[in-house]
């Protein structure tokens, strides 16, 4: 569905010398390689996660793969397409969902942007109404339909935005930060509902988000990048299991620790009375355990897991030291 | 085309839509507007009826010319006012759904923002175009007429063009406000009819920034003064022009950056 082989995206920019008369008259530029050679591919039906730090190039990728961006080197086929020729048989089976930018029509209803689209793609009218009311349904937005954009709420908006770009019922998703900004509520709302189109329409997803949970709850597989590489791809369990070591021991202690009390030393310890928590290395979990409950008084403990964002930092700390 | 026409006519339903809802910005464009021309109208009169003759052109020749540039202008703002607003689209990215949607993008950036205010302000211009052809006595052949329309549908032609060049330089330079300004300034310059300036000037505003043949040769075709090879180079610089702009356009694409994120 989606092939992209040795793709590469080089950036012209200007080097500030600090000098408004240098920088005018003299200006130094450089190359910046936001995607340096990657290659990958994509099935039908699946949902990627694609994450990385801020310009590490997972945006200006899906740009590429949606044809915004014309490729400084290398090959995208995309449904049997090259992206960049923009023909409307290939733009009518993709939606690129943008979190922080609106398309809308800002002072209009939404429903004037659904007919608009309904014209564009070229949409039946029964298939149009059926998709507006399942979508509508599904996102519950039924109260805010034909109140002008610019006087909804962020978490509302997104709602219509997603409808926007979905009547159409395209087979690639590009999802760039579809959360971004969003409360929690919002946020589980948008979540789910992309699940639950996926299983729907069996379409492929690209994701990226800076929440974790979002990529947690959605991907079953992960491409990490870096500096415009590709440092991982494969299943986020995989990864979770060859970087996720440790778990963190939370007990609310009953009386104060005494004195005689000793744990080893590589023990990461806060303790904050009544709370003790350790963090503690998946093999030595039932050694310290038993350790604890001899000397001290409890009346909760739990085993937390490591957040997903500390397994990508730990990742992204092993692989930075490798370079 | 008919898919094209419907949603030219959504989008321009939309923009009709949009611009009523400012009440007060509406009295104010069209008033501004309405002063614009009279002070204008009443220069070229006071000056024309003293000196009788401009480059040759009587008072109400003259006058003809500056109601054809007009209407040239109103049509042209009408047709493109979204060019005016598409330096903002590309600085924060917006640009991208656009490019997204399967359609040829000019649909919106170029033609997506028909300006009712404009369509209001052709219905006086071409009242007084008439009521000034009648008043100079002209007889107009059915050939010059036709010549004429002609020499219109060129202009608008051409201006489309200047108009794609405009978000051409808008993508490799987020530059659009003065770029157009630019360009409405030479037009304007047209008004009057090109023979007043010398040469080069008039040279350049002919053939290299055509608005001269945008705006004062469909007059003169009006008065049966065109030559056959005015309108063959007419033709050439109009087939140059649209040549230059889109391949500069195509060009645009390739280097478009996306900013905003």
């Amino acid at each position: 569905m989606i092939q992209v082989n040795n793709l590469t995206k080089i950036y012209k920019t200007y080097e500030k010398s600090g000098n408004i008369l240098t920088d005018f008259f003299n200006r130094q530029y450089k190359q910046v390689k936001a995607v340096d050679n990657i290659s990958f591919q994509l099935e039908t039906n699946t949902l990627v996660g694609f994450i990385g730090p801020n310009g590490a190039g997972k945006t200006t990728t899906m740009k590429m793969l949606s044809g915004i961006l014309y490729p400084s080197s290398g090959t995208i086929n995309v449904l049997g397409y090259n992206p960049f020729e923009k023909k409307p048989d290939f733009l009518k089976q993709i939606a690129f969902i943008m979190g922080q930018k609106n398309q809308l029509l800002w002072e209009l209803p939404a429903t004037d942007s659904f007919r608009l689209n309904k014209e564009i793609y070229e949409i039946e009218d029964n298939v149009y109404k059926n998709t507006v009311n399942e979508l509508v349904e599904l996102l519950n937005c039924q109260s805010f339909l034909s109140q002008p954009v610019k006087t909804l709420s962020l978490g509302q908006r997104m709602r219509l935005e997603l409808i926007n770009s979905l009547l159409h019922l395209p087979k690639i998703l590009f999802l760039d930060e579809p959360t971004i900004g969003l409360d929690i509520f919002a946020q589980t709302t948008i979540i789910n509902f992309i699940k639950e189109y996926q299983n729907r329409y069996h379409s492929s997803v690209l994701l990226t988000s800076h929440y974790m949970q979002d990529v947690q709850k959605l991907a079953n597989r992960i491409i990490i990048v870096n500096l415009g590489k590709i440092i991982f791809d494969g299943k986020l369990m995989d990864l979770i299991k060859q970087f996720s070591q440790e778990k963190t021991v939370v007990i609310t202690l009953n009386k104060p620790i005494s004195q005689d009390f000793s744990l080893p030393e590589n023990i990461e310890i806060d303790y904050n009375y009544p709370l003790l928590k350790l963090k503690l290395k998946k093999d030595e979990i039932n050694h310290i355990l038993s350790l604890i409950l001899k000397k001290c008084e409890f009346v909760d403990l739990t085993i937390e897991d490591e957040s997903i964002e500390e397994i990508i930092k730990k990742f992204f700390k092993k692989t930075s030291s490798n370079r | 085309m008919k898919r094209y026409l419907k949603i030219f006519w959504l989008l321009s339903s939309y923009s009709i839509k949009t611009s009523f809802q400012h009440r007060l910005g509406v009295v104010s464009f069209l008033l501004g507007k309405i002063i614009r021309f009279t002070v204008y109208f009443f220069f070229i009169y006071f000056l024309v009826s003293r000196t009788k003759l401009l480059a040759g052109y009587n008072l109400n020749q003259t006058i003809i010319f500056f109601l054809v540039y007009n209407i040239i202008d109103s049509l042209t703002q009408m047709f493109f006012r979204e060019v005016y607003r598409f330096r903002p689209l590309v600085v924060s990215g917006e640009l991208d759904h656009i490019l997204l949607k399967p359609y040829h993008p000019f649909l919106r950036i170029l033609v997506g923002g028909i300006d009712p205010l404009d369509i209001i302000m052709l219905v006086p211009y071409l009242i007084i175009l008439v009521f000034f052809i009648l008043q100079a006595g002209m007889a107009i052949l059915p050939v010059n007429f036709f010549i004429f329309l002609i020499l219109m549908s060129n202009a608008l032609i051409l201006a489309t063009f200047f108009h794609i060049l405009v978000l051409a330089i808008g993508i490799f330079t987020t530059e659009v406000d003065h770029t157009i300004l630019i360009y409405r300034d030479f037009a304007r310059m047209a008004s009057l009819p090109t023979d007043i300036y010398s040469e080069p000037l008039r040279f350049f505003i002919t053939f290299v920034i055509p608005v001269g043949l945008m705006m004062t040769i469909p007059a003169k075709a009006l008065f049966g003064l065109l030559t056959i090879n005015i309108l063959i180079i007419s033709a050439a610089i109009t087939v140059f022009f649209g040549w230059f702009s889109l391949s500069l356009w195509n060009n645009a694409l390739k280097k478009y950056q996306s900013w905003g994120g």
